[in-house]
């Protein structure tokens, strides 16, 4: 489906010498594995989180780590990168057995993981983020800034990472951010990559790139762990794969011998229904009409698209996917819509239910019938310290308080109620949100949304980091939110989803709304291409309103 | 639990019994502490520490910075800081005495106009913080300088003595009563308003709202945004009734010395500050409370108390106090990972 686009990254990639190998040492050959783990165990008080664990871990191999959350996948990561002492079992690496007593002789020995939460002082070049701690000195004993700028510059471009040395990282984007740190633990000779969802926060484009970069260092022999909740990405750029399932591993396989649906099967234990269950239904009444909207604002804020010429509509009981690359305008589109984060004058015209809609602020949103999931739950969704109940009950706080006094009874209850209706598993309604997985806690801050009873409900990457398991559910509730007559309008970066969940996709580029899809016919090859711009990928197709 | 149990019966925020044990010891921490220190303060000086009037006397001691730490409480709570209430409580001690002794105001005139002061001038540090977006930090620490130096204009730059009309000066004696004692001679007026300002500071975050709010925005403040909190709102009357609170302390600070000084009340933020910690409060916000902030205030005032008594010098006694701060503070680090951000 991609291979056009990969094909050219791929191209792009090797037209890069492949002299990596030399930063990694030569312990590539052989038949012994980089990292061998076995009968590694773990328990939390009573819980077991790992059991009696095999894992291996080849040079020039993608060894993708499958699981739901809980799984055990983090547990053994963490053995293996030193952060856990307390295990029993045993590793090898290169052949010698060795235990780690802390993160640091992991390091030494090679092994470099890539945390989903950036390690990287923002105010610093890219240069001085890859030197931190081991600058190259000059004779007068000051940093030797032109040194660690050359020698970034040389690896960078020995893996193919088109990054200016030079720039400051917190000018990059996630996706960048993220290249960086795999420079930078190449740069510490790491033979065994530990990736933990490292594509949860980049746009398609992002991803390609990515891949090119994991390519090149197969080919240079680095051992690579895979860890993703995208089946797709699995099946794209792993060799093998291990599914981890209750702490155990439940399937090793050859990833061309399999299908998502086995793997999938293999994660949760059960056969899982088709993950995307979404029918169209017939359309209502048009729910939100937006009409080349524009935001002015006298100072841009730098990094930020505001819109500049979208429409859309939206019908009751309809689901309308926003495609577009990480930059294109999507998060911007919601926000302005739910009347935050944009100071400045609108033009064009936002219909709602017929009438005239002016965004001002959050609770004039909530009173026209509007709400919004952010796109982090962790940063702009939850408090994570607080219960489950505080948490679902606090957009609809003054329905269930008596004159502006609490009612805890009420409250619970009312939570009791959200928690039942979206499946949250959790040990009790007073438990502390942050204890939940990233499903889970998802399901919250969605559950909030659901219980204000709004008309038109605006989702922003509604399933990043969240398991297989919460995502089914998570669509299923969505499909059935709208079969109750909800307008929903979800931002997403995962192609699958957007084509599988919704009815009609927009696309947006540079803040500007460029096409229109129905998703009947459509393929995830296609919408990226639209996305990206390639205006030539069959444009005969898709036009359809 | 059930140590044959799989992580999926093992429900997110399971705790075992143990665990809930120490989860509770660790929410309740200074009133562990309190209880610890009162024991040792009697096993020490078993004659004089526990006799009621000796008790009552720390509480009433502990009164104005316990007051303070009630509203550095609820700043702290949304994540903010106040350190202006030293000087907040300075200006309203001046304040009190000017309007009451210079100016023939009567008593509560003078008082609603004090606390009017204090509430004003804390929205006017909130206003700054949550509408300007300037840090909490800055602004008070702006204001504390402010109201220094408001206080020195007042009045004039000395103290302004209370005397009363019994003792032929210009005070009504009514006002005598903040500094005295009532049941009979037996418990002090500022031990009273301390227990009722926490009385009523606790019900009012347990059961309010608006107390919800407070600890959303503490929890995270662009998710109550996002959620429908009235933000700005929310925050800003934080600071008023921070700012009303330290008035108030400052008022039972001149009753208590008949006499305004512009001087006084210096340092007393970090002791309100300190109070707080103690009570295990997150400086970060969203965790906290009136009740852990009270035992943490009275915690400080009992070891005070029994220093004192002991006759360990003042100097030592900072030392002390000090190491009982970061003592405190270090056992944060010691709460179950559950239990952390």
């Amino acid at each position: 489906m991609l291979d056009t686009l990969s094909g050219a990254a791929l191209a792009l990639q090797k037209s890069i010498t492949r002299s990596v190998g030399e930063l990694m040492g030569n312990e590539t050959d052989g038949g012994v594995p980089l990292v061998a783990m076995a009968g590694i165990s773990k328990s939390y008080g009573g819980a077991q989180a790992c059991v009696e664990v095999d894992f291996a871990i080849r040079a020039g191999q993608v060894h993708a780590l499958l699981g739901e959350n809980g799984a055990g996948k983090s547990t053994l990561m963490k053995v293996l990168s030193g952060d856990i002492t307390d295990y029993t079992g045993t590793i090898h690496i290169g052949g010698e057995p060795r235990r780690f007593a802390r993160p640091a002789d992991a390091q030494h020995a090679g092994i470099a993981m890539i945390h989903q939460e950036l390690d990287l002082v923002p105010a610093l070049s890219v240069a001085e983020n890859v030197y931190l701690g081991r600058e190259p000195r000059t004779r007068l004993g000051t940093a030797d800034f032109g040194a660690m700028v050359d020698g970034t510059a040389a690896l960078l471009e020995r893996t193919g990472i088109p990054i200016d040395p030079r720039r400051a990282v917190e000018q990059l984007r996630t996706g960048e951010q993220q290249l960086v740190i795999i420079a930078k633990a190449l740069a510490l000779d790491a033979r065994v990559l530990i990736m933990d969802e490292p594509t949860s926060a980049l746009s398609s484009h992002e991803v390609e790139q990515l891949f090119g970069v994991v390519s090149e260092l197969r080919a240079a022999g680095v051992g690579i762990v895979y860890i993703s909740h995208r089946m797709d990405e699995i099946g794209r750029i792993a060799d093998v794969a291990t599914v981890l399932r209750n702490g155990s591993v439940v399937k090793e396989f050859d990833v061309g011998s399999m299908t998502s649906e086995q793997a999938s099967e293999a994660m949760v234990g059960r056969k899982v229904e088709a993950l995307f269950t979404h029918e169209s239904v017939a359309r209502e009444a048009e729910l939100l009409e937006v009409g080349e909207l524009r935001l002015s604002r006298k100072r841009p804020v730098p990094g930020r698209r505001d819109p500049r010429g979208i429409s859309l509509r939206v019908h009751a009981g309809e689901i309308v996917g926003l495609a577009g690359l990480l930059g294109a305008g999507r998060t911007e589109l919601l926000q302005t819509l739910y009347g935050v984060g944009a100071k400045g004058r609108l033009h064009g015209r936002i219909l709602l239910n017929g009438k005239e809609y002016r965004p001002s602020g959050v609770r004039n949103a909530m009173a026209s019938g509007i709400a919004y999931v952010p796109e982090d739950r962790r940063i702009e969704g939850l408090s994570l310290d607080h219960s489950v109940t505080a948490n679902s009950v606090l957009s609809t706080l003054s329905t269930i308080a008596w004159n502006g006094f609490l009612r805890g009874g009420s409250e619970r209850d009312a939570a009791a109620r959200m928690v039942e209706r979206l499946g949250v598993k959790t040990a009790s309604v007073r438990t502390a949100v942050g204890a939940l997985s990233g499903g889970n806690q998802q399901k919250v801050v969605l559950g909030r949304n659901l219980v204000t009873e709004p008309k038109l409900l605006l989702l922003d990457e509604p399933t990043r980091g969240v398991d297989i398991g919460a995502k089914a559910e998570i669509y299923t509730l969505l499909t059935e939110a709208a079969k109750q007559g909800l307008g929903v309008l979800l931002a997403s970066s995962e192609l699958a989803e957007l084509i599988g969940v919704c009815d009609r996709v927009v696309v947006l580029r540079d803040g500007v709304s460029v096409r229109e899809m129905s998703t009947a016919r459509l393929g995830e090859a296609e919408l990226l291409a639209v996305s990206m711009g390639a205006a030539s990928l069959d444009e005969s197709r898709g036009e359809d309103g | 639990m059930n140590a044959a149990k799989g992580l999926e019966e093992q429900l997110p925020g399971t705790r075992s019994n143990g665990a809930t044990v120490i989860a509770t010891i660790f929410k309740f921490q200074s009133l562990f502490g309190l209880v610890a220190v009162f024991i040792l303060a009697t096993i020490l000086d078993p004659e004089t520490f526990p006799r009621p009037d000796n008790l009552l006397d720390v509480v009433r001691a502990s009164a104005e910075n316990g007051i303070l730490a009630v509203g550095m409480t609820m700043v702290i709570l949304i994540g903010g800081i106040d350190l202006s209430v030293g000087s907040v409580l300075g200006m309203a001690s001046v304040g009190i005495s000017v309007l009451l002794a210079q100016s023939g105001f009567g008593m509560w005139p003078a008082i609603i106009c004090v606390l009017g002061v204090g509430l004003v001038f804390g929205i006017l540090q909130g206003i700054a913080n949550a509408r300007f977006k300037i840090q909490a930090f800055i602004v008070t620490l702006a204001g504390m300088q402010v109201a220094r130096g408001i206080a020195r204009i007042w009045s004039g730059g000395q103290g302004v003595s209370i005397t009363y009309q019994s003792q032929g000066g210009p005070v009504s004696d009514a006002f005598a009563f903040i500094g005295g004692k009532t049941f009979g001679g037996t418990v002090p007026i500022p031990a009273i308003v301390f227990i009722v300002i926490a009385v009523l500071a606790a019900l009012f975050l347990r059961f309010t709202t608006f107390s919800r709010h407070v600890y959303a925005i503490g929890g995270n403040e662009k998710a109550a945004r996002l959620s429908g909190v009235p933000v700005l709102w929310t925050k800003i009357l934080v600071f008023g009734i921070c700012g009303l609170l330290a008035a108030l302390a400052g008022i039972v600070h001149a009753g208590q010395l008949n006499n305004g000084d512009p001087n006084d009340g210096q340092t007393y933020e970090l002791d309100a500050i300190a109070a707080v910690v103690i009570g295990g409060a997150s400086l970060t916000g969203g965790r906290g409370g009136v009740l852990g902030t009270v035992a943490g205030a009275l915690l400080v005032g009992v070891l005070r108390n029994i220093l004192a008594l002991r006759g360990v010098n003042s100097d030592l006694q900072l030392i002390i106090i000090g190491l009982v701060i970061v003592l405190t503070a270090g056992l944060q680090l010691l709460r179950p990972a559950s239990m952390r951000a």
